[in-house]
Order: structure tokens, then sequence, then C-alpha cells
């Protein structure tokens, strides 16, 4: 077993690891981080996670409901530490995994990844009252400068396969022939909990194998995806080639000087998160219902509203933008149209909230024996090039929905370390 | 410095002299404003009410050598004409909230029905406060006739004490807010004069005590998120004064003269630890402040004691008495309430608790306050400046910025951004804390119904 293995173990186990070890630890992670773009592309089969906040045993409670490490490949969207009691544990533990594992789990930037929010929110002492001193804090921070700042899935399948038993109580739209799973929602056992299903598109042979430079004139305006069957006929096999965009993911959303995904991949991202500017909206915005942008009671970032999203997926070719970054009961939330989703892995948040937390699957499109339909902005839509014939068709998004971990198993700390206060 | 005096008070304005009431307005609009304010007579009024009614909490030596605590709804004090009102003003805050049903519709996280009840509540202030206070107080009139009454200095204080409708949420500067409101009161005279003790005790066991009862509906009833916490990492989610006032009662005797005692326990109280103990929480938060307090935390929180409230828990540790507690709760509240600029930035100075500098003040350390945003990373405030009232013992406060985690020893950490700023509304939304001074503040009376999203957020 190597050191990393039992490191691993350890912190399974909830025990922190030696300070020595974390400082390899967070060099290793560096250097591996060091070589991923600001947009790392990952692809399908994939599990999008949102904030974790130091919630270890529900970290825990995420990887027994979604898969361990690394037989499911997971994306964490950020926020990994602050307010919990265990953002050490958590993140260390994500950490050993990505330097273990490091084509099996991706994580992103959040905006507590970040010396000034830590200071403020609680890692930081968690870090002094845990360590002694500041120096993990700071091993920390420094991996922090280098985590990306977004993620493209790709090879999303459209459809998803049926899974698990339907409870009696599942709300569904009915499947008929001619239909596909969108979504699906599944409670911590695995029983399906809501379904939605979409008209099948119909494939035509212009997007079996999507071109990739046919150019078309810049007056051309091209359709959003059309209704079910539009102008395509075929067999009812056809839906093979569903042609599904990349999904985006951030921790907060979108920023009004990013229009193009090729811009986030411009930004010198090995630094503190700045106050503004591309790389603190990625990190701090929320979408809300509203025309356009706004500006955000956090004082950070920007609000954007529906519009927004939708041009911006049509622009880059994206059928999705998954975010974390706000506390939603039902631990998953999709606006405007499916095209934006907030997803969020913290159960009963700060232990008062009473919220579910939920992590989204990405299933693997297999319909193209293998191969990876690279829609990632660098080319396409805003050419107009699909013209017609294809829309973007969402990816089909199982949800794992689940709550707080079980308490009873956690021992009490024996040490009451006295704050300088009371000495 | 009146150090030997064991007892100092909150003196009353002088009737036959001129007085000017002024309409309160916010002066702490950055960083370094917070070391002006802890120089201020305001700042002076404040801690010198609150230790006042601490030390009225701590049992008392009768002169038959007997002891008297003054656990809640204890039979040895007897409410005031105007504590009885102000008891009477609680319920009527009560019994509107159920004209402002929680809303059903969608929602994040904390209830907009809040809104409402603080517009009901807004729109009565005037009818309200005339049926509790005496028009002595209320109306008492600046010497120049032009100005205002006292009526705008105790609106402000008291409007302040709900929480944000704006933001949805409750913490310690809207707990300040009502301390101001009572200690505004107290200088107008409108308690009744008695032995030291009497009154104050009074005011916290049947006024403050009701007041911590009604917050606590109110954030369950509309789930107002706390403001400012730091999740695990803070005292309390919304509230400090329960565990001052709370610790003075289980602390040891004293006699009239005495001064507060800094180690020790009443011989009955409860071991410290008990906060971690249900079975005892269940008993004790009856009678005790601070075990109220912790019982609303088992009320609201699920989970183990010790993880969701370690700085709790580790007090809980602490061998050396209530009494000490009692210190400990005061030097932090100096530090992490009053100190902290996302906290008082929002309180409004007018005539009763003025922004002009008390002349005993002592100035502070370094006055580079050049910037308040984010680059500022000042580490000046690191020791509190301010003004050494009576309460000050020879022991330094403790550090407030920087690397003051409470826990941390004198370690000597690195140079760290400034941690005094905690930014409100933690539960869901994270808030730049470099934005706070641009936060809308609470309760104006044009309130932006869509959470002040009018302001840059970088503005200052």
């Amino acid at each position: 077993m190597s050191d990393l293995d039992r490191a691993i173990a350890q912190l399974r186990a909830c025990r922190l690891i030696p300070e020595a070890q974390v400082r390899e630890l967070c060099y290793k992670a560096r250097e591996l981080l060091i070589e991923e773009g600001n947009v790392v592309c990952v692809d399908a089969p994939v599990t999008i996670c949102g904030d974790i906040h130091g919630q270890f045993h529900d970290l825990m409670e995420l990887f027994r409901v979604g898969g361990d490490v690394p037989d499911t490949n997971y994306l964490f969207m950020g926020d990994f530490v602050d307010r919990g009691f265990y953002s050490l544990e958590s993140f260390l533990l994500l950490l050993c995994l990505k330097v273990r594992y490091p084509d099996r789990i991706t994580l992103i930037r959040g905006n507590h990844e970040s010396r000034q929010i830590t200071t403020v929110y609680g890692f930081y002492d968690e870090c002094i009252r845990k360590y002694g001193s500041a120096n993990v804090w700071r091993y920390c921070c420094e991996v922090f400068d280098y985590l990306a700042l977004g993620a493209l899935v790709l090879g999303a399948s459209s459809e998803l396969e049926p899974s698990g038993p339907m409870m009696d109580t599942t709300q569904s739209s009915m499947p008929i022939d001619d239909t596909e799973l969108e979504t699906e929602v599944l409670n911590s056992r695995g029983e399906v909990t809501m379904s939605t299903y979409r008209p099948r598109q119909r494939s035509s042979s212009r997007n079996i194998s999507p071109p990739r430079d046919i150019s078309a004139g810049p007056g051309q305006a091209p359709m959003r995806s059309g209704a079910a069957g539009t102008g395509a006929s075929g067999d009812a096999r056809g839906s093979l080639s569903n042609r599904t965009g990349a999904v985006l993911c951030v921790h907060g959303g979108l920023s009004p000087v990013i229009d193009t995904v090729d811009k986030i991949r411009l930004i010198d991202r090995k630094q503190e998160v700045p106050h503004e500017g591309a790389m603190c909206d990625l990190l701090w915005s929320d979408p809300d219902e509203i025309d356009g942008w706004g500006l955000s009671p956090r004082g950070a970032g920007f609000l954007f509203g529906g519009d927004i999203v939708k041009h911006f997926n049509y622009k880059n070719d994206l059928s999705l933008v998954a975010r974390a970054h706000q506390l939603v009961m039902e631990g998953y939330k999709e606006m405007f149209d499916g095209g934006i989703v907030t997803v969020w892995s913290a159960p009963n948040y700060c232990y008062r909230c009473g919220n579910v937390a939920a992590i989204l699957e990405l299933g693997e499109d297999t319909s193209s024996g293998g191969t990876v339909t690279r829609s990632n902005g660098d080319y396409g839509r805003s050419n107009g090039l699909l013209g017609a014939t294809a829309g973007v068709r969402s990816p089909g998004r199982r949800y794992r929905v689940f709550e707080a971990a079980a308490q009873d198993t956690r021992g009490m700390p024996a040490k009451k370390p006295v704050a300088d206060y009371f000495l | 410095m009146a150090a030997d005096a064991p007892v100092r008070l909150l003196p009353p304005l002088d009737p036959s002299a001129g007085h000017s009431f002024i309409e309160p307005t916010k002066r702490i609009h950055e960083h370094g404003d917070v070391s002006e304010f802890l120089c201020s007579k305001g700042y002076v009024d404040i801690m010198t009410f609150l230790l006042q009614l601490n030390r009225s909490m701590f049992p008392a030596k009768l002169s038959d050598g007997r002891v008297q605590a003054w656990p809640l709804n204890s039979d040895a004090v007897e409410y005031s004409a105007p504590v009885r009102q102000l008891q009477q003003l609680l319920s009527k805050l009560e019994a509107i909230l159920d004209e402002a049903p929680p809303d059903k519709g969608p929602r994040r996280f904390g209830n907009i029905g809040f809104r409402r009840w603080y517009e009901i509540v807004e729109s009565r202030v005037s009818t309200l406060l005339e049926e509790c206070l005496s028009p002595e107080v209320l109306h008492r009139k600046s010497s120049d006739p032009e100005g205002p009454t006292a009526e705008a200095e105790l609106k402000a204080y008291f409007l302040g004490s709900w929480g944000s409708p704006q933001r949805l949420d409750y913490g310690t500067g809207h707990e300040l807010s009502f301390l101001a409101f009572l200690a505004a009161i107290w200088k107008l005279s409108g308690f009744p004069k008695s032995t030291p003790g009497v009154e104050e005790r009074a005011i916290v066991l049947g006024v403050v005590q009701p007041y911590l009862d009604l917050v606590r509906t109110i954030i369950k009833t509309y789930t107002l998120e706390p403001a400012g916490s730091h999740g695990v990492w803070g005292l309390d989610d919304h509230s400090f004064v329960p565990y001052i006032f709370g610790s003075a009662q289980f602390a040891p005797a004293l006699s009239e003269t005495d001064r507060v005692p800094e180690e020790g326990s009443l011989p009955d109280a409860p071991d410290p630890n008990g906060v971690a103990k249900a079975n005892i929480v269940e008993r004790e938060r009856r009678g005790n402040l601070y075990f109220s307090a912790i019982g609303f935390i088992y009320d609201v929180k699920r989970g183990p004691f010790w993880e969701h409230s370690p700085m709790l828990y580790d007090i809980s540790g602490i061998r050396t008495g209530w009494a000490k507690i009692n210190k400990g709760m005061i030097k932090m509240y100096n530090a992490e309430v009053l100190s902290k600029f996302p906290v008082v930035q929002h309180f409004p100075f007018g005539s009763l608790f003025s922004w002009d500098r008390d002349p005993n003040a002592v100035p502070p350390p370094s006055t580079s306050h050049t910037t308040s945003g984010p680059q500022s990373r000042l580490t000046d405030n690191a020791q509190v400046p301010g003004t050494k009232g009576p309460w000050a013992t020879s022991q330094a406060v403790p550090p407030a910025g920087g690397t003051a985690a409470p826990w941390a020893t004198a370690r000597g950490g690195p140079a760290l951004p400034d941690t005094s700023r905690l930014p409100p509304g933690p539960m869901a939304p994270t808030r730049a804390p470099w934005a706070s001074s641009a936060q809308p503040g609470p309760p104006p009376s044009d309130v932006d119904p869509s959470g002040g999203m009018t302001k840059a957020p970088w503005a200052k």
C-alpha cells in the first residue's frame, strides 16, 4: 500500500494526515493542476457535484450514493471548505483522490477556495485549531490558486437508460412511443421518484457525423432545436446521433466580460480570486429571474438572466451550464428551460437548513462508438454552421438526491482547546 | 479612571442641562472607522450599560449571609411599570406575526413574509412606542424647539432590532440595536431609580429574555439567516448577550461593593460541560439565559453539539468557573461584535450614542486607514484601541483582527488578511467581505424589496 493509499484510507476514516504529508500532497497536486487548462475537458460519464463546505460525513454519503472513486468519475464544482467542521478532512481527501486518480476526478475552484474568504468563514480557524499553525492553511491556499476555473463535459448522452425500480409515488410524464427519458430523480436508495420524457429527436444523415468545418452563410439564422422529429425521418433507432452540446461547469456562473468559453481560457488564473473581473464573476455570479445583467447582493459577481444563458449556450454550442454556489432546498434546481442547473451537495447545510443534497449524473453517449463529439465552443454555432438541421439537445440528466448522513457514529473529541478570551 | 468603583452606571441625561437630539446616522463607513467608534462616547455608553446589566445578573450576597440567585421567572425580581410596558410592546410585536404569515411560494431560503411583518411594525412604530413609553421619555424635546424629539433616536434603535428585511437575516448587530434602545430609555430616565442592580436585572429578565424569545420565534417563523456567522466556527449563529448574562447568573455571589469576580461559580451551578448534554440543557434552559440560547441551538440544529458548535463546546471545558466564562464572553463581545466592521457598520449615531470622541479614549495604534477596499489588509486593529473603561483590567483586550482565531495563542501567524469583516448572510449566499460597506443597511424606510441590488458592490 502506497503512502497515498494509506493517506486516502486514513482520511476516509475522517482522520487527518501529518502536516509533512499535507505539504507533500499539496505539492504533488499543484504539479498536476498546473498542467490543467482553465477549462478542463471531461468526458462523460461523469457525476457533477456542488458545494461540500466541510461536511465530511455527507461527502461520504455522496460517495455511497454516487459510487466510489475510481469507479465513478466525479467533477466537483468547488466550495470544498469553510463553514463545516471538516473542511480539512474533506478537501484533503478530495485532493488525495485527485493525485491518485487524476483522470477520474476533477476539482474546480469555488469562491471559498480563496485566502480572504477562508479567513472569514472558518477554514483558517479550522487549520489553526487542528494543526496548531497556519502552515496547512497556506499549503491549501497555494493549491486553490491552481484549481481550474471551469470544466466542459463532452460526449454526454441525450437519453438516459431508465434505472432502478419506480416508486409507486413516482411522478412521471408518461413514456410513450418515440420518447426518450430526459431526466430522472432518484432517492438515496436508488428508487426513481420522478422522471420526465421528451420526444425523441431523429437524426438526419447530416448530423450523424457533425460537420465541423462547413461554413454557412453568416445571414443564415440557425434555429433552436426544433420540435421533435422536425424534418427528420428515419427509423426508430435513429436517435443514435442525438447531439448533445457540451456542458459547462463553473462554480458561480457567467460574466459580462466572458462571451465565449475561449475567453475563460485566456485568464491568468494562478492567483488569489480577484474582487472583480472575469475570474471573480465565474466564481461569484448567480442566475436570477431578470433580463440581462444585474448587480449581485453578494457584492461580487453579477446576477444574470435567462436571456444571457440562452445566448451564451447558443453561441458556445453548450446545452447546459451546471453550477453550484447557492443553497437549493431540493438539492438541484433547473432554470431557464433547462439552460442552467444549480447543484447543491451539502445536505442540511450548516446543520440546520433542512435541505436535501443532489448530484447530477451525465451518461455517456455510446452511439458513436465511443467517439466524443467535440463541441466545446472552439467552433460551431456562432458561425451558424449547423444550420437548421440539428439543435443542440440537452443531455439526459439523472439527479441522485440524498440527505444528511446519520450522526450516531461520530465520537466526541476529548480535548477542548480553550480560546484566548477565556484564558 | 474609575477602576476602583465596583459599579459604574450609565448616567442619565441631566434634565436641567440643555440637550439636542439628533436624527441618528451611520458613521462607520469603512473599516478604519471602527477604531474611531471604539474611541467614541457611544461605544463607552454601550459598554457601560452592558456591564451594568451584566453585574446585576451575578447572584447577590444578602445581608443575612444568604445568596440570592436570579433565574429566569424569579419571584425575587419585581418588574417596574416601564418593564411591564416593554413586555407588552414585545407581545404586540409577536401578535403581528399572525398578520404576516410566512409566504408559501417558492423560496430559496429566508421567507419574504418577514418583509411584511417588518412593514407592519414600521408602519405602526409611532403608536407602538407611544403605548409603551411615557411621553416624558418619548417626546422629550431638544433645547432647540426646531430640533427632533427623543423619538427620532429611539425609533432608529427600535427598528434596527429585528433583523434585516432586505437580507432576511438576523445577527448580533440587531441585538446590539436593541441593547441601545434599552440604554437610550435608561439615559432618558425611563426606568425608575432604584438600588443598583434592581432595575437592571428586571430589564435583563423581564425585557431582554422576552426579546430573545421573540427573536427566536421570528427566526424560526421566517427562517431568517444568521447575519455574519462563520458556520460552525462562530460562537452562535445569531446571538451573543444571552451568553454574557447567562454566565453571570451562575457566577459566584457578590455584595454591593464587591468587584465582579474573575473566577469561580455559584456552588450549585451546573457544570459548564452540561451544554453538551441534552437533558441538562432541557432542565437549565428554563432558568438561565446561557442555556436558553443553547436550547435554541438544540431546537434548530441537528448533529453532534461539539461538531456544530465547537466554540461553545470548547468553552464548556473551562474548569475555572462561570465567572471566567463571563469575563471571556465580555472580552469576546468587545472583539467579535463591537470591533467588527460588518456588525457595527449599521449602527447609527445621534445624541444619546454619540460619535464624538470620548475624552479618555486611547488613540488607536495606527491611523493608516487609507482604503476600505479589499487591498486594505488591515493589521492595525489587531489591538483593539479605544477607551479604557472602568471594566478594563490590566489584561489587554485580545486581538480582534488578523490572526485572531480565538483559540490561536500567540503563535505568530502570517500576515493575514483582515478577518474582522464578517459578511452577513452566510447561510446560503456568501457575500464578499470587501463589499460590506456597500451592503444596504438595515431598514431604511424606502426598502428596496429586491434585496438591495441597486448598489455597485464595490461602491464605497
